[in-house]
């Protein structure tokens, strides 16, 4: 029974993409469970989070695995042991899947190598949060009538892709699934090579609308980073990077990976419009994580069979 | 310790020394700590068949950190040593960034001792440049010379506010002690890794070059303006070069850079292994081509390891929180052979040059093959092709960017003052009865 890890979707191609998308499905409509019974999954949280990892523990129990939870309080983690030491000692206890979170980039390559046992990277620094971005596509593809309605969608990835691990997932994972990518942000919020990626770079939400963008994605902006060196302030910032109802025309959509940052991000009379995906991606971290632990832990395979 | 000398006759080596010209075939008879002679036919009651084996000045490297004081469990002055000399070099200088920091009389002149009793090449000692190298206060530079300290350096901090090392440099300049210094701009060198497309892509906070070029302008005008004796160490981008040539006739200053900049770049970093950080960070293409152009034309005068051994729970980290630094000493002539003279980017006179001659005259001592000059040679077989093990390091630590590397070229004995200190030549050395 292979297992897989889940530590980037740099090299995740769209059948793939696919695939999961369309296990997660099953799962919400109750048509798979039990893919995890007799399973044990570990959280090991060395940064905090709470819907990551609630929901995590969620889709893990749902799927009848037995759940073992560390996290930086309290924990051996708290006692500053090291990473390889706690993925060891997991390893050792049995894990069938072990779900990390850690606020260093790379992380969740370097557990993987210490482990027999799947990693799935719950968010590793500014690196990469593969499972923000699955079911970023699997709410948006649900919003716009299934995974092909995808192909040609043009989405504005919008804000801090500087420090951004859900951009540098969304990026390839919205790319193999077709989507027309820009990215809107002032220069000292954008990696110095962001052109590395290829995608166009636009200086304001309306600039992405006049461009055709049918999507805005937001992303957060630290507190620490609202003032200061980066931007001038947040009324400049919410002037040219934030959505308002204004930019809501002709059926555009608005996503963010949470917590949202009102007034900031995203305009406090926006966030629960009708046209806000934000409570879909939400409701889509349990069913995604439930089809990614499945894959992850091999159980897939049974599924299919 | 350095053994006491006894005569030895090197036969049949192909004797290479770009500054003197010798470069051919022939033997050399060592005598009391010194060479006596280089010619056909010597003979001795010891006799070391070299045939088909080079032979060189030692090397020198003028910047190494052998963990001593504090961190034995990385690096002792036994096994720093004994790793230097595994790499051919035969001069080393020791960096002052150790705990306690090398700040006082009483730490150099103990140090110095230890040296006398463990090193088994010849090490010098740099002293920090300002107390706890923390840029704020000087040391006392003239008791640390009178203890032994050799030149001064601001390894390990970096650079202090321009103001505070114009002081340092116009001290030293006094005390009659060289410099040696690290170039790195605190405002701007906040990340763990060169930010450039493998950071922007991995999510790594990155370091830009500016961090480096704006401080080694600062440093090169200060040099310039105090007259200190300054030496720019392990330079890695092409504009700090640059700067270096610019500053050569209108300052006193030398620069060095080193193997792991000259052979390996930043795409390492994707790999996101704590293993591959350093500073300065490894740079793109376009810097290493540039510093590999620069120490061809002799723009930057000689090469140094920066050997900075680290135990493995420091790098077997994530990038972010794993300790920058390289083990150097046995790997940097195989680096450099392998990758810029096979590759004909670099002539074996200008290597020589670049790790025994040129570093040798900054240290005034070691780096001639000439009858009356110290005996400190290394001896290489340029046709063995190794691979770089963990398993087979002589350093304490095991942290070399060239794991796993199929290297050409090694380092198959070493001579310090007529005494091999480092012996792979097996069954080569006989005595005739």
């Amino acid at each position: 029974m292979g297992v897989k890890s889940f530590l980037s979707l740099e090299h995740t191609n769209r059948e793939e993409l696919r695939g999961i998308l369309d296990l997660a499905r099953a799962h919400e409509e109750g048509r798979v469970g039990g893919t995890l019974a007799g399973k044990t999954v570990c959280l090991a949280f060395f940064e905090s989070s709470t819907r990551t990892a609630v929901s995590f523990e969620l889709a893990a129990r749902r799927c009848g695995a037995d759940v073992i939870s560390l996290s930086d309080k309290g924990s051996a983690i708290a006692k500053g042991e090291s990473l390889i030491d706690t993925v060891v000692t997991l390893d050792r206890l049995g894990a069938d899947a072990i779900v990390l979170r850690h606020p260093a980039a790379g992380a969740a390559s370097l557990a993987s190598r210490h482990t027999a046992a799947p990693v799935v990277n719950a968010g590793d620094g500014c690196g990469q949060h593969p499972t923000q971005a699955l079911l970023d596509l699997y709410a948006l593809s649900k919003a716009l009538g299934g995974f092909d309605e995808l192909a040609g969608r043009r989405v504005a990835i919008i804000g801090d892709v500087l420090h951004s691990r859900v951009a540098r997932s969304v990026i390839p994972a919205f790319t193999e699934a077709g989507i027309e990518i820009s990215l809107v942000a002032p220069r000292t919020l954008l990696p110095r090579d962001a052109g590395a990626w290829g995608l166009p770079v636009l200086s304001s939400v309306d600039e992405a609308l006049d461009r055709g963008a049918e999507v805005l994605y937001t992303l957060r902006l630290q507190k620490e980073r609202m003032t200061g060196a980066l931007i001038p302030s947040v009324g400049e910032y919410a002037r040219f990077y934030g959505v308002a109802r204004r930019h809501l025309r002709g059926g555009t959509l608005v996503m963010h990976p949470g917590p949202v940052n009102r007034g900031v991000e995203i305009g406090g009379d926006v966030v629960l419009d009708a046209a806000s995906l934000v409570p879909n991606q939400v409701a889509a971290g349990v069913p995604v994580r439930s089809a990614i632990l499945t894959v992850a832990t091999g159980a897939a395979q049974r599924v299919a069979a | 310790m350095i053994p006491a000398p006894t005569d030895l006759v090197i036969r049949h080596a192909h004797v290479l020394d770009p500054g003197t010209g010798l470069d051919g075939v022939t033997d050399v008879r060592l005598t009391g700590g010194r060479i006596a002679e280089v010619g056909g036919n010597l003979r001795g009651a010891r006799e070391l068949d070299a045939d088909g084996l080079h032979l060189f000045p030692g090397f020198v490297d003028v910047h190494a950190h052998w963990r001593t004081p504090g961190r034995e469990d990385e690096e002792t002055i036994e096994t720093g040593s004994a790793s230097a000399a595994a790499g051919g070099f035969t001069g080393v200088v020791m960096m002052p960034n150790t705990d306690p920091v090398v700040d006082s009389p009483v730490v150099v002149s103990g140090l110095a001792r230890r040296i006398e009793r463990e090193s088994r090449v010849r090490a010098r000692i740099s002293a920090a440049l300002h107390v706890g190298l923390k840029g704020e206060r000087l040391t006392e530079m003239r008791l640390l010379k009178e203890a032994g300290a050799f030149c001064v350096s601001d390894d390990g901090l970096g650079t202090a506010s321009a103001g505070i090392l114009r002081n340092g440099m116009t001290y030293a300049r006094s005390a009659g002690l060289p410099l040696i210094l690290h170039c790195e701009d605190h405002t701007l060198a906040t990340g763990v890794v060169h930010e450039g497309v493998a950071a922007s892509l991995a999510g790594l906070p990155g370091s830009p070059a500016g961090a480096e070029d704006v401080a080694t302008a600062t440093a090169l005008i200060l040099a310039a303006e105090t007259g200190a004796t300054t030496h720019i160490t392990h330079v890695s981008t092409a504009l700090s070069a640059a700067l270096v040539a610019f500053f050569r006739d209108r300052a006193s200053v030398t620069a060095d850079t080193t193997p792991h900049h000259l052979t390996l770049t930043d795409d390492l970093v994707s790999t996101l292994e704590g293993l591959y950080r350093v500073n300065p960070p490894l740079r793109p293409d376009a810097d290493r081509a540039g510093v590999g152009e620069a120490l061809r034309a002799g723009v930057l005068d000689f090469v140094a390891t920066d050997h900075a051994p680290h135990a493995s729970e420091e790098k077997e980290l994530p990038l972010e929180e794993a300790a920058p630094g390289f083990l150097g000493h046995e790997t940097a002539f195989a680096a450099l052979y392998s990758e810029l003279v096979l590759t004909g980017k670099l002539t074996l006179h200008r290597l020589v040059e670049a790790m025994s001659c040129a570093p040798g005259r900054w240290v005034g001592e070691g780096g001639r093959l000439a009858v009356g000059e110290t005996a400190d040679l290394a001896l290489v077989d340029l046709s063995e092709r190794w691979t770089v093990d963990s398993g087979t390091m002589i350093s304490r630590s095991s942290n070399s960017p060239y794991l796993g590397r199929t290297l050409t070229g090694r380092v198959v004995g070493t001579i310090v003052g007529g005494e091999l200190v480092h012996d792979r030549t097996g069954a080569k050395l006989g005595t005739r009865g």
